[in-house]
């Protein structure tokens, strides 16, 4: 269940992972979705390897169909993550939006 | 040395004129009569079931358990997520370790289809860690993508999958008690809708209402029939999916079946019959190698070939009830369906999936994508 508490302490945690480099090593394409997710249906999510190792997990947005495979270079971006109530605080999380090719020499 | 006297499982399916307590009532009361032993003979009652707090704000199911039959001994209910039967199982044994000439009673049970898909899959996702759940991953999501890294890793594809899903809708055909009785084609399989690419609704286990009991003792009067519990291990590992260091298994059966093996002095070539938890098809193809059944990375070309098949197997057999997918997965009480299946087979009561003079039988019962996985051996 998401709570204003809950999406108040999860955003204090997520600038230090914005704007972060990493690279594609598994994913796939959800098509039953939990309920809060419904609306955004079918949506891929990766599992990616930044640059310092550590790993991170979320959809990837703003994505052309090539670009959904392992070795894949992407970038953290902050971005609204699921539905929530009309009068809920807006859940913001981060999701992974792929570099293209005049962009992937920020990578090195 | 702790034993299992009897088996009893409700009709696994869609069940909606019987609720959870109707089908704990059913399972429990067979067990009973079949091996005419009376409540007041058990002394104490393990009770896996992971959803009905989430799903029907039902909690505290031990003291309606005193209610339905009418006991005071100790109840416990055990949840590991879609391992709590198994967990429940193996707590039953260690309490039959610690004290001598008792009978216990071990219940799985789960009430899943009175609810939309949504809302189950949202209560099973809380399994799952909390960066998992913003994701919008769900379970299948998790297996999808183990299922994508082993076929990457090692050139499988998704007719591969398949196979396991053909043999065990097979093996279901021939148990009466299944969800899904039908046999399917690999053409099926791969024309049925993706849930979570790669893996297809004929991937995945279906949502089930069910419940399964057995009997155990240490108590040392004679019995009809009588499986001794050579070993039941439980091992952990991480929730996130993500700090594992890979996907090509699961650390957390590696060990439980390490341990399990030694404490039983039971090699893998020595199974004769097996339970896996196929929760979906890439989950039997990584089990099968965590297992040391099968050669790392040649999971996918041995389920093609199906040589895990009755009647085609010339050693081990794998899922005869049908397995999670077939036979269905009402999650908590899976881990004693699989147990149970064994029984049968190592005391010949399996009728036509039957697997001839079965000696020795093991279980593999994951919860959530491997945080926690319970191996459990058994003789005839």
């Amino acid at each position: 269940m998401i709570s204003p508490v809950k999406i108040w302490r999860r955003q204090k945690k997520i600038k230090k992972v914005m704007n972060k480099i990493g690279k594609i090593t598994s994913w796939t394409i959800v098509y039953v979705p939990p309920s809060d997710f419904k609306k955004y249906a079918p949506y891929p999510v990766v599992l990616v390897e930044l640059e310092n190792n550590q790993k991170m997990m979320g959809q990837l947005v703003d994505y052309e169909k090539n670009e959904l495979k392992v070795g894949q270079l992407v970038r953290t971006v902050l971005r609204k993550t699921q539905e929530t109530a009309v009068e809920d605080v807006i859940a913001y999380g981060l999701k992974f939006k792929p570099i293209n090719q005049i962009d992937s020499g920020r990578a090195h | 040395m702790s034993s299992i006297i009897g088996y009893y499982s409700t009709q696994f399916g869609e069940l909606w004129k019987k609720s959870l307590f109707d089908l704990v009532k059913e399972s429990v009361e067979g067990v009973l009569k079949e091996n005419y032993i009376e409540m007041k003979q058990i002394d104490a009652i393990f009770f896996g079931n992971m959803l009905s707090g989430v799903l029907e704000n039902n909690l505290h199911s031990s003291a309606k358990l005193s209610e339905i039959f009418h006991t005071n001994v100790s109840i416990f209910r055990v949840e590991a997520a879609c391992a709590s039967g198994g967990m429940a199982f193996h707590l039953a044994k260690q309490y039959l370790d610690a004290y001598s000439n008792k009978t216990v009673l071990v219940i799985g049970a789960e009430k899943m289809t009175d609810y939309s898909p949504e809302e189950t899959t949202d209560a099973l996702a809380a399994a799952a860690s909390e960066e998992e759940q913003n994701a919008g991953l769900t379970f299948p999501g998790l297996y999808a993508l183990m299922a994508q890294a082993y076929c990457e890793r090692y050139h499988y594809t998704e007719e591969h999958l398949a196979h396991i899903a053909f043999k065990n809708h097979y093996h279901g055909s021939l148990n009466e008690k299944a969800h899904f009785k039908n046999k399917i084609t690999i053409e099926q399989i791969l024309k049925s809708a993706y849930v979570a690419h790669p893996l297809k609704v004929l991937d995945c286990s279906p949502i089930s209402d069910g419940a399964a009991a057995l009997l155990v003792t240490n108590d040392s009067k004679k019995t009809k029939h009588k499986v001794e519990i050579l070993s039941s291990e439980v091992a952990t590992d991480v929730i996130s999916l993500k700090n594992r260091k890979d996907l090509l298994g699961l650390k957390s059966v590696r060990i439980a079946t390490q341990k399990a093996y030694l404490q039983a002095r039971i090699k893998p070539d020595q199974v004769d019959v097996a339970e896996l938890h196929d929760c979906f098809t890439i989950a039997e193809i990584l089990a099968m190698e965590d297992l040391g059944f099968w050669k790392k990375g040649s999971g996918g070309k041995m389920a093609k070939e199906l040589v895990t098949m009755h009647g085609k197997s010339k050693k081990l057999v794998v899922n005869t009830s049908g397995g999670l997918k077939a036979a269905g997965h009402p999650v908590g009480a899976t881990g004693v369906k699989q147990i149970g299946e064994i029984f049968l087979q190592l005391t010949n009561q399996a009728s036509t999936r039957q697997v001839k003079s079965a000696e020795i039988g093991l279980t593999h019962n994951v919860g959530g994508s491997g945080g926690t996985a319970v191996i459990t051996i058994l003789r005839g």
